[in-house]
């Protein structure tokens, strides 16, 4: 008897967005890339029971009840420019599109409904599969899932994990299985390793003073999962209450930002100066493959929240915590990201 | 064949005429913000295919 090993995991996701909350990406606009955690997006059947109702004569259950179902998964990446460009898409919700084959370029920015914008980000398909097929072990593909943050960290270090993104997303609980998808061979991804790294926050070029020891700059949406059911949202199998419910939308709450980062300290260091008098401006973290495949995210005004002495491999470093702020006419953050692939988020 | 380097917005509410912009993320960015969203080329932007044979 086989075993089945967790190396024969295949995902994909939608590189373009759903339609709709309920109608599950076509194939042509699904990819699949590779990723580095173990953790299986594995949907959730929430139940109740009749434990509490009078009238059976005892206190014990005797019928459950499907109620809901939950979605939740984690992508753990090396940062490409492909998933970046997919993760700011997708995770700050505005895009447009501009560019050509090779080099497409996407402009993302936070969604304001004060301004017209949705409150639901765009949504994605996304296929787990196992020996899809006649000897299949797993093949579900989990409808309308959103993204709930993402996370990059650019540490010191030659090796591809000096340069990661984590996504999180939550799904409706909307299922197909079996997926009905044949997943098309992964995408080569260009990497966008620490030595790439150009970094300037506050007035301070850290890459050109030789002082960046990491960077990390996360974006949380906060998905107001509660409020995805309504009455209608729907069910698992439509028009079939039995079938437990599903979300209907799944809008972002208060979002956050942050950025916080480790440089080397020294006579001309002006961390703890920027700290007490509050200096503000703009923080710009860019990671270059090449002319047609890279990074940039703007967090557009920035002050220093904590900037705190210490050690790193016994050389006195600085600590700090960023408050990302909102500026009036380029809002929170802003991400362009290029890569040679069509289609991410439209 | 559209300009790689314009794109098409539509003010923000979906209110009014679209508007080419320079595909700049300075340009884009504070459009952005204040509710442009990206929309498709109106027709007269198509260039349209010579049919002379």
């Amino acid at each position: 008897m086989s075993t089945t090993r967790l190396q024969e995991l295949l995902i994909g996701f939608g590189k373009g967005k759903q339609t709709d909350i309920a109608t599950a990406n076509l194939v042509a606009n699904i990819w699949q890339l590779k990723k580095l955690n173990a953790q299986l997006a594995n949907p959730k059947l929430n139940t109740e029971n009749d434990a509490d109702e009078y009238g059976k004569g005892h206190e014990f259950a005797t019928q459950t009840f499907k109620t809901s179902w939950d979605v939740s998964g984690t992508l753990e990446k090396y940062l490409s420019a492909e998933v970046s460009a997919w993760a700011m898409a997708f995770g700050l919700g505005k895009v447009v599109k501009s560019g050509t084959t090779p080099n497409f370029t996407y402009t993302c920015t936070p969604l304001f409904p004060a301004n017209g914008d949705a409150s639901e980000l765009p949504y994605f398909s996304f296929v787990e599969q196992i020996r899809p097929g006649a000897g299949v072990v797993l093949d579900r593909m989990a409808v309308g899932c959103a993204v709930e943050g993402w996370t990059i960290t650019v540490g010191s270090g030659p090796g591809r994990a000096n340069s990661k993104i984590t996504v999180e997303f939550v799904g409706s609980g909307k299922l197909t299985d079996p997926s009905g998808i044949t997943l098309p061979a992964a995408t080569l991804e260009k990497l966008l390793p620490s030595a790439a790294l150009a970094l300037s926050i506050n007035g301070t070029d850290y890459v050109t003073n030789k002082n960046v020891v990491s960077v990390e700059t996360s974006w949380k949406n906060n998905i107001r999962l509660d409020a995805g059911f309504f009455p209608g949202s729907g069910f698992q199998t439509p028009g079939d209450a039995t079938t437990g419910a599903i979300r209907g939308r799944l809008e972002f709450g208060n979002r956050q930002g942050a950025l916080k980062f480790t440089a080397r300290f020294d006579n001309t260091s002006t961390e703890l100066t920027k700290l007490k008098a509050q200096t503000t401006g703009t923080a710009t973290i860019t990671l270059t493959f090449d002319a047609n495949n890279s990074l940039a995210i703007t967090w557009q005004k920035v002050s220093f929240a904590t900037a705190e002495l210490g050690e790193t491999d016994q050389i006195v470093t600085v600590a700090v915590e960023a408050t990302p702020m909102y500026d009036s006419t380029n809002g929170i953050v802003s991400a362009v990201a290029k890569c040679g692939v069509d289609g991410i988020c439209q | 064949m559209n300009d790689p380097n314009k794109v098409w917005l539509l003010p923000p509410f979906g209110q009014g005429e679209p508007k080419a912009f320079e595909a700049k993320p300075e340009i884009l960015v504070p459009a952005m913000v204040a509710g442009w969203t990206q929309c498709d080329p109106p027709a007269s932007e198509e260039v349209k295919t010579d049919v002379h044979d």
